[in-house]
C-alpha cells in the first residue's frame, strides 16, 4: 500500500517531538488569534513569517498550518459568545450560536463547534491524503464561467438565509452588491466610488464592515436595554452536549463536511462559500427549520463542520498545483520560496517528507485543537458572567486593535465605526445583517468572472451553458430559487420572528 | 552574545550622543530605530526582499530595523506614508516598478508630490517575467510562431495578467506594441488565479514571475517561450530572451530602496553604500537569486537615472495602450 507508507513517512516527520511542538505552539496562536476579533491568521502568519526563516521548513510549514486551522477553530467562539465573528467563514455561525448562547446553551454551542470541526478535519485530512491529485484536477475544471454559475448558485441560497421577509432580505443582498463595488474595477481598472480617497482604492475591509456590522452593533443594542441587561442571556444549562444533541447534529455534519471537503478545494472564493451553502442546505433540509435563527443547533454544526473541513482542502490546490487559493496560502507559498521549497505539481514527488508530514500534522493539529478547546469551553462561558461594563470597553479595544492590524491602517478603524452605526440602523428597521454580508462577498466574485467569461468567450453568453458542468449549476440555482419562493408565495412565511 | 552586547552598548553610547549633541549627523546615524516602509502586503516579494535587506541593515548599524506593512492602492498608500515621514533617515521604504514608474503615469492623482519624489537609494534586485503557454491551447514553440499566430487572428486568442496596469499587464501591451499585434486582455486580482487559468487552459497565455512559473514549465503543464529580462535565467537556462526576437524588449519587475524626499545627503550615502555592501554579500546574493530575482545593488544617482529611463518606457507604453487612468 503507498498510502500507507506514505502516511508512514508524514507520521515520523509528524510525530518528530520538535514538530509536535511547534503544531502545538500553532494550534495555541491560531486559537488565540481566532478568539481575538479582527485578528486573522494571514495578518498574524505574516508577523511570523520572518520567525520561520530560521527552522527547518517542515517545522515551519506545520507551524504555520497549525496557526490557520486553529483561527478557523477559534473563530467562532466570539461568534457564539459574543455575535462577533471575527472570519468571513463564522458570519452563519453566529446567526444560531448566539441565540444559543443567549438561550444559556453557549457550552453546548461551543461543544457543537469543536466536535463537528474535529470530525469534519479528520475526514477532509484523510480526503486529501487520499484524493488530493483527483481533487485539484476539479478545481482545474472550474474556470470563469463555472465560478460565475456557482456564485449566482450560492446567490440565491443565500436568500434562505434571512429568517424574516424575504424583501428585506433581497434588499440586504442587493445593498452588499453595491458595497462590493467600490473600488477599483479589475476588468478596466477605473475606480468607482473611491472619491479621490486612496484607501478605498482596495474596496471596503470584509473584516472591519462585519465586525462594525455585528460586534460592535451588538454592543450599541445592549447598551440600549441597560436596564434588563443580564444582556438577555439565561442561566448556563449543561456545558456538553446531551444524547438528542448529539442525534441532531449528526446530520448536519456530515453534510456540512462533504460539502466543505468539495467547496474548499475550488480556489476562487469555494472555501467562503462553504459555511453559507452549508447553513442554508441545512435550513432547508432539516426538520428542525422552524428553530434556525432561534438557536438551532444544526445552524452551528453545519457551518463550522464546512468550514474547517473547507480549511483543510484549501490547502489541495497549493499543494499539489503551486497554486494558492487564498491569501493565507499566498503567504505559505512565500515561506515555502524562502525555505528552497517552490511549491508546484512536483511538490508532491519533490519533498515528499514536506507533504506527508504536513498532512498527518494537520490531523494531529485538530486532536490537540479538540483537546485544547473542549476544557476552555467551561472559561469562555464564564467569560459571559463578566459584567457588562467591564466586558464591552475590552471588546471595543480588540476590535479597534483588529481593525488597525488589518492594512496598518486606521482609516479600517473608522470603516468599523461607521458600519456600527449602519448596523444599528438596519437592526431597527428589522433589517438581517448576514444577507448584506453575503452579497459583499459574493457581488465582486460574481462581476469579476462574468466578465472574464465574457472576455473569454469574446461576448459569447452561450458559454454559460456550453460548459455542463457550469449548466448544472445554473439549473440548480433554478431549483433553488423555485424552492426558496414557493413557501413564501404559499405560506406568506413566518413573519414571527422578533428579537 | 558578545556582538550582541557590544551593539547593545554602541546603541547606548549612540543614544546619549544624540541626546547631548545635534542629532541627525551621519556619523551618529541611526541611534534609534528604523521604519522600513513596505507599501505591499507581506508574503509577497517585495516583503521578502524588503526583510531581507532590513534583517541585515539591523546587523551591520545596531539599530532595529522594523518593517510595516502599509498595503494599498496600488502602493500609493504606503509611499504616501512615507513622503510624508520626517526626512531625517528614520523613515525609509521599499518602492517597485509598478509604485515608483508605473504609478506616475496611471494614476490622475498621487497622494505626494509626483516632482518632489523620493531619493532612490540602492536597486535591491529586478525579477524577470517569462512568457508562458498553455501547450495544449496554442500550437507555438517560440515567440515567432506566436506572433505569426497572433498576426493571424488578430484579437481572438486571450492573455491573463495580475491586474490592469501591472508589470505582468504592461509586458502584455509591450509586446502588442513592438510587434504589431492585438490580442485580448484577461485581468486577475493577482497572480495566481492567473496563472491557475493559463494551466487549465481556460486563457491561452501570459507573463509570470520565474519561480511559480517556472515549476508548471518544469512539471511539463506550461510552455517557456521567452525570458523578459536582457540577460537569460538562472532558473530556466534554456529559455531564450524576448529580446533575442524583439530588439531592446525589457520588462522586469523590480525592487528598490528610497527615503523621503529632503533626507540629508549624508544619510543617503550612508544607507546606499550599506545596502550596496549588503547585496555584494555572496551569501545574500545566494538567497536572491534562489528567489528568482538578480541582486543589483547600486548607487543612488544609477538607481535614479534607472527610474528615469523606466518611467519613460512605461508611459509610452500605457499611453499607446490607452489605459483609463485611475
Amino acid at each position: 500500500m503507498d498510502l500507507l507508507s506514505d502516511l508512514w513517512l508524514g507520521a515520523t516527520t509528524a510525530f518528530l517531538p520538535i514538530n509536535l511542538v511547534y503544531c502545538f505552539i500553532g494550534c495555541l496562536l491560531g486559537t488565540a488569534i481566532g478568539v481575538l476579533p479582527g485578528l486573522g491568521p494571514t495578518a498574524t502568519i505574516a508577523m511570523l513569517l520572518p520567525i520561520t526563516f530560521g527552522l527547518p521548513a517542515e517545522s515551519a510549514l506545520i507551524m504555520l498550518a497549525g496557526i490557520f486551522y486553529g483561527a478557523q477553530y477559534g473563530g467562532s467562539t466570539t461568534a457564539i459568545l459574543i455575535n462577533l465573528p471575527g472570519e468571513s467563514s463564522s458570519v452563519v455561525t453566529a446567526i444560531d450560536g448566539y441565540q444559543m448562547a443567549r438561550n444559556g446553551r453557549a457550552g453546548a454551542a461551543l461543544a457543537t463547534a469543536a466536535l463537528g470541526s474535529f470530525f469534519a478535519g479528520t475526514v477532509a485530512t484523510v480526503l486529501l491524503a487520499a484524493a488530493a491529485p483527483p481533487l485539484a484536477a476539479i478545481a482545474l475544471k472550474f474556470g470563469p464561467a463555472e465560478y460565475f454559475s456557482l456564485m449566482v448558485l450560492g446567490l440565491v441560497a443565500s436568500v434562505a438565509l434571512a429568517s424574516g421577509s424575504l424583501l428585506k432580505a433581497i434588499a440586504m443582498i442587493v445593498f452588499g452588491l453595491l458595497l462590493g463595488s467600490i473600488g477599483t474595477d479589475v476588468e478596466s481598472g477605473t475606480p468607482r466610488y473611491v472619491f479621490d480617497v486612496p484607501q478605498l482604492y482596495d474596496g471596503l475591509n470584509f473584516v472591519a464592515v462585519s465586525m462594525g456590522i455585528f460586534g460592535i452593533c451588538e454592543i450599541l443594542r445592549n447598551l440600549e436595554s441597560e436596564h434588563e441587561r443580564s444582556v438577555g442571556v439565561k442561566k448556563v444549562t449543561g456545558l456538553m452536549l446531551n444524547r438528542d444533541d448529539f442525534r441532531r447534529i449528526r446530520g448536519p455534519v456530515l453534510r456540512g463536511t462533504a460539502l466543505g471537503s468539495l467547496l474548499g478545494v475550488l480556489p476562487g472564493g469555494g472555501a467562503m462559500l462553504a459555511s453559507f451553502a452549508a447553513y442554508a442546505m441545512e435550513k432547508r433540509m432539516s426538520p428542525n427549520r422552524a428553530e434556525f435563527g432561534k438557536g438551532a443547533i444544526e445552524g452551528v454544526a453545519a457551518p463550522e463542520s464546512a468550514n474547517n473541513a473547507g480549511a483543510q482542502t484549501s490547502f489541495i490546490p497549493m499543494l499539489t498545483l503551486g497554486i494558492p487559493g487564498n491569501p493565507v496560502m499566498a503567504l505559505m507559498v512565500g515561506a515555502m520560496i524562502i525555505q528552497g521549497i517552490t511549491p508546484g505539481p512536483n511538490v508532491i514527488s519533490d519533498e515528499p517528507a514536506m507533504f506527508w508530514g504536513m498532512i498527518v500534522s494537520m490531523w494531529s493539529g485538530n486532536l490537540m485543537l479538540v483537546i485544547l478547546n473542549l476544557p476552555l469551553i467551561g472559561l469562555w462561558v464564564r467569560m459571559l458572567t463578566i459584567p457588562y461594563h467591564l466586558l464591552f470597553p475590552a471588546i471595543i479595544g480588540f476590535c479597534c486593535i483588529g481593525a488597525y492590524s488589518i492594512n496598518n491602517s486606521v482609516f479600517d478603524v473608522f470603516i468599523m465605526a461607521i458600519f456600527s452605526v449602519i448596523g444599528f440602523a438596519l437592526s431597527k428597521l428589522r433589517f438581517e445583517p448576514a444577507p448584506l454580508l453575503l452579497g459583499f462577498i459574493l457581488g465582486p466574485m460574481l462581476e469579476e468572472n462574468l466578465r472574464r467569461a465574457m472576455l473569454i468567450s469574446q461576448g459569447d453568453p452561450s458559454i454559460f451553458v456550453r460548459s455542463p458542468l457550469s449548466l448544472s449549476l445554473l439549473l440548480g440555482a433554478i431549483v433553488v430559487l423555485v424552492l426558496v419562493l414557493s413557501p413564501s408565495i404559499s405560506r406568506k412565511r413566518d413573519e414571527a420572528f422578533t428579537e | 552574545m558578545r556582538m550582541k552586547r557590544f551593539f547593545t552598548l554602541a546603541a547606548f553610547a549612540a543614544s546619549i550622543l544624540a541626546a547631548t549633541s545635534h542629532a541627525g549627523r551621519a556619523d551618529e546615524y541611526p541611534s534609534k530605530s528604523v521604519t522600513v516602509i513596505v507599501p505591499f502586503a507581506a508574503g509577497g516579494n517585495t516583503d521578502a526582499l524588503g526583510r531581507l535587506v532590513a534583517e541585515e541593515l539591523d546587523k551591520r548599524l545596531g539599530q532595529r530595523f522594523i518593517v510595516e506593512n502599509k498595503p494599498g492602492a496600488g502602493g500609493n498608500i504606503g509611499l504616501g506614508d512615507l513622503a510624508r515621514a520626517e526626512p531625517d533617515g528614520y523613515t525609509i521604504g521599499m518602492g517597485t516598478v509598478s509604485s515608483n514608474a508605473i504609478n506616475q503615469t496611471l494614476y490622475k492623482t498621487l497622494p505626494y508630490d509626483k516632482e518632489k519624489g523620493f531619493v532612490p537609494l540602492s536597486l535591491i534586485a529586478t525579477m524577470p517575467n517569462v512568457l508562458v503557454v498553455n501547450a495544449d491551447k496554442l500550437p507555438v514553440n517560440s515567440v515567432q510562431e506566436l506572433i505569426e499566430l497572433l498576426k493571424k487572428e488578430p484579437g481572438k486568442h486571450t492573455y491573463a495578467s495580475s491586474g490592469v496596469g501591472t508589470s505582468i499587464h504592461l509586458a502584455g501591451e509591450l509586446l502588442a506594441n513592438k510587434a504589431g499585434v492585438t490580442m485580448t486582455h484577461v485581468p486577475y486580482k493577482g497572480s495566481s488565479q492567473a496563472i491557475m487559468d493559463v494551466v487549465a487552459g481556460h486563457v491561452d497565455f501570459m507573463f509570470d514571475n520565474i519561480p511559480t512559473a517556472a515549476q508548471q514549465v518544469k512539471a511539463g503543464k506550461l510552455r517557456a517561450l521567452a525570458v523578459t529580462s536582457l540577460d537569460q535565467a538562472s532558473l530556466l537556462p534554456d529559455v531564450p530572451t524576448m529580446a533575442s526576437v524583439i530588439p531592446e524588449f525589457e520588462a522586469t519587475s523590480w525592487h528598490g530602496i528610497f527615503a523621503p524626499p529632503g533626507t540629508p545627503p549624508e544619510i543617503v550615502d550612508k544607507l546606499s553604500k550599506e545596502v550596496q555592501a549588503i547585496l555584494h554579500d555572496p551569501a545574500m546574493k545566494a538567497k536572491i537569486e534562489g528567489m528568482g530575482a538578480t541582486p543589483v545593488g547600486n548607487t543612488s544617482e544609477e538607481f535614479a537615472q534607472f527610474i528615469d529611463g523606466e518611467t519613460a518606457k512605461w508611459a509610452e507604453v500605457i499611453k499607446a495602450a490607452n489605459l483609463p487612468l485611475q
